[in-house]
């Protein structure tokens, strides 16, 4: 059978090979008219030939040939070489397409009234090129192994410029490579620019290098689909679209952009909201479905991925590196940082993997001004920036003074997470934003001074999921309350809180392994001094440096007289082992329990097997061997440290 | 498989439809109706001035009213001349509206004015 279909698929490309094609050509550019589809062909007093309604000058045909060649209905083709290029064009399509060759710079203006779509073909090589269209219908670009650099500009200093605003779908032919770089000078927004929407599809290779602003900028949304695009430098952005971003599959490697990675804003003034298919969608959204996104941002302030709108993670692996300091925003007047990803908007993360590292003054993993909700995936975070302060006048970008008496608009603290918007009227505060983490891994990680987690400046809720938090101050902030109901949550702060609620702080359940600094902070913090409480009833709970004072305790918390570092212990529940947990080189002094049951502990345990946690630090369903128990008191609430006190 | 094969057949009928109108000829009509068909093998169309050369004939531009792809040639003459109807011939013309002698025939189509009326030749 497969025999036959071979068969006749060869004797069909054979007969369609055999098409009689009459060739008008017109200086660089030919257009092919297929016999079949002629019809009369009319003369007009000597001066006009029209051909297909194609109404040629006679005094501009340079020859007309006819031959066995095929032309499919709808295409033109470019074929760069050198200082030149060659232009065919199909005959159904020619009534409507005004093309211009200078040199190796192509324009090709599409009429008003067209009606079908054209298919551009771009193939060859120019050191000095470009390829410019213009129209109002949807097309397609097939880049097939082009290599083009807009060296001195004729029609647009982008190497590729298509000015319309239809959909625009960019084929990256499976198999090819494709260079393209930009004038050095000049007004273009991108060196592959598109008014319209671009959706990439494909699997070939697009390498884009974008001399003045973005290396791809798209005036609608973005799509990518299979294609692999390589930004290898940009003076904007790497990828800059409006209405919404989605990659569905395929490569993204984004390196040396001044700016920002992936940068999505809205077209307007007011979002559409998320629709349907996302259909007419203008929202500033980006959607990270699949594919692999590699990220490089050496910019000041430059953001890895941006969103005006919200960002949803639901597939694929992503892998963000900044190493830009912070910067005073002239505009705004405040200080702004580097960010793996940023929203201004929500943050929803239901898949995937999600790799973060920010290492210059003030960077941060992951920031939104909305609700960041985490349901999977996994998201592994490090900065390891400096503290960055600017007033303006100033800069420091290993700020070591005391930020309690410095606005805010002033320093810029690097963190892991940050969540929501605080923001002040007179002396009230109103919160917005927070955080739910229903599952997912998160791997938090920060070194530099001032640098928390994970924070949030409203609520924060965790109900399931895996967190591990190395931190330089609190391990996990909450301006408001926080709530932990469920999940495996690890969260050792260096220099301040482990859990630090600057509301309430709920302990209903979960597996709470909380590492504070010496006293005066704490474990697990919450706001007393301002009448906020710690409440415990229920939960796994390891909690090296106490519990905050004055908490209300409905689950039973023991205490141990001394702990010992860098040590395996088993807590119990009943007969039941709960968690086996390693101790830090340091933390506080109180090591505070607590478990469901009757809730017992021994040290210098040995555990094997089991599933581990907390990057190695817990292990649950283990065998423990040897060690030897530890009296437990129960811990009197209103003898605890101090608290960590109100550290935003 | 059964449908792959059969939506291959249907393209194949397609492709064959289409290519079933083969043409030999492209065909010149002047403005005054006359057709001139030329063989499209090898058939290379040159444009000088206000001539039009398509293989070994040529036209005046402004003398041509459209051209089209045919299955034959659908060359036309006025009438059918006899040898006597160059008796007293008074002119001959190229389809220029050049003046020549007779002598001077090469292949291509010419307008022959005679006493007994006009007509085209086909000179092979």
């Amino acid at each position: 059978m497969k025999k036959i279909i071979t068969l006749l698929a060869a004797v069909m490309l054979c007969i369609g090979a055999m098409a009689q094609t009459l060739n008008v050509a017109t200086g660089n550019v030919t257009y092919k008219f297929p016999a079949t589809q002629t019809g009369e062909m009319t003369y007009a007093d000597g001066s006009t030939l029209t051909i297909m309604g194609k109404v040629f000058a006679i005094d501009e045909i340079s020859g007309i040939t006819i031959d066995n060649s095929a032309v499919a209905d709808g295409t033109i083709s470019v074929a760069y070489d050198g200082a030149s290029a060659q232009v065919i064009v199909a005959g159904n399509i020619a009534k409507y397409v005004t093309p211009a060759v200078e040199g190796a710079h192509v324009s090709i203006a599409q009429s008003e009234d067209l009606a079908k779509e054209i298919t551009y073909t771009l193939s060859g090589s120019s050191a000095d090129g470009e390829f410019y269209t213009s129209g109002a219908y949807k097309a397609t670009i097939e880049l097939n192994g082009l290599n083009l650099t807009n060296a001195t500009p004729v029609y647009s200093g982008a190497a590729v410029h298509v000015q319309n605003s239809k959909r625009i779908k960019v084929k990256v032919i499976t198999g090819t490579t494709n260079w393209l770089t930009d004038a050095s000078s000049g007004s273009q927004k991108g060196c592959l620019y598109i008014k319209g929407h671009a959706e990439f599809a494909q699997y070939g290779t697009l390498n884009v290098v974008g001399n003045v602003k973005h290396a791809i900028k798209t005036g609608e949304y973005c799509t990518i689909k299979n294609a692999t695009l390589n930004v290898t430098s940009a003076v904007g952005d790497g990828i800059s679209c409006n209405q919404y971003f989605l990659i569905e599959s395929g490569n993204v490697n984004i390196e040396g952009t001044d700016d920002d990675g992936i940068q999505c804003d809205l077209e307007g003034t007011t979002s559409t909201g998320e629709t349907t298919d996302h259909e007419d969608e203008d929202t500033g959204n980006i959607y990270l479905q699949g594919g692999n996104i590699t990220i490089n941002c050496p910019g000041i302030a430059a953001k890895g991925i941006k969103a005006a709108g919200d960002i949803f993670i639901s597939g694929g692996n992503i892998d963000i590196t900044t190493t830009g300091k912070g910067m005073w925003d002239t505009e705004d007047l405040e200080t702004k940082a580097a960010c793996g990803i940023s929203a201004d908007g929500n943050i929803t993360i239901s898949g995937g993997t999600s790799k973060m590292k920010s290492t210059g003054s003030g960077g941060k993993g992951m920031k939104c001004d909305g609700v960041l909700t985490v349901t999977d995936g996994t998201l592994d975070i490090v900065t390891t920036g400096a503290l960055y302060y600017n007033n303006g006048t100033s800069e420091n970008t290993n700020y070591t003074g005391n930020t309690d008496n410095v606005s805010s608009d002033n320093y810029s603290s690097p963190k892991g997470i940050k969540v929501g918007l605080k923001t002040q009227s007179g002396n009230s505060y109103t919160y917005s934003g927070g955080i739910d983490i229903s599952g997912g891994t998160i791997t938090v990680a920060t070194s530099g001074r001032n640098a928390e987690g994970i924070e949030s400046k409203n609520y924060i809720n965790i109900s399931g999921g895996h967190i591990t938090v190395n931190a330089y101050d609190d391990g996990i902030n909450s301006a408001q309350d926080m709530t932990i109901s469920g999940g495996y949550i690890y969260s050792r702060a260096m220099n301040n809180d482990g859990l630090d609620a600057n509301g309430n702080c709920y302990i209903k359940g979960g597996v709470v392994f909380a590492i504070g600094a010496s006293s005066p902070e704490v474990a697990i913090d919450a706001n007393s001094e301002e009448q906020k409480k710690l409440y415990v009833s229920g939960g796994t709970i390891v909690a090296i440096g106490g519990l905050e004072s004055g908490a209300s305790l409905t689950q039973a918390c023991y205490q141990a007289s001394q702990w010992s570092k860098n040590t395996w212990y088993a807590l119990y529940d009943g007969d039941q082992l709960a968690l086996a947990f390693h101790t830090p080189a340091s933390g506080g002094s109180r090591l505070v329990l607590s478990t469901s049951g009757t809730t017992t502990l021994k040290s210098g345990v040995s555990v094997t097997d089991g599933t581990e946690y907390f990057g190695g630090e817990g292990n649950i369903g283990g065998t423990v061997s040897g060690g030897s128990s530890v009296s437990l008191s129960t811990y009197n609430n209103t003898g605890g440290g101090g608290g960590g006190g109100f550290r935003p | 498989m059964k449908n792959r094969l059969f939506t291959l057949l249907i393209c194949l009928m397609g492709v064959l439809c289409t290519h079933a109108e083969d043409f030999t000829h492209l065909t010149f009509v002047t403005v005054d109706g006359e057709k001139v068909s030329m063989s499209i093998e090898n058939l290379e169309i040159s444009i000088s001035g206000n001539t039009l050369t398509a293989g070994n004939q040529s036209f005046t531009l402004v003398n041509l009213s459209k051209m089209y792809f045919s299955s034959s040639d659908e060359t036309t003459l006025l009438n059918e001349l006899k040898s006597t109807d160059f008796d007293g011939a008074a002119h001959i013309f190229d389809l220029n509206g050049r003046k020549v002698n007779h002598d001077q025939m090469t292949s291509g189509v010419y307008v022959i004015k005679t006493k007994q009326g006009t007509y085209k030749l086909m000179v092979r």
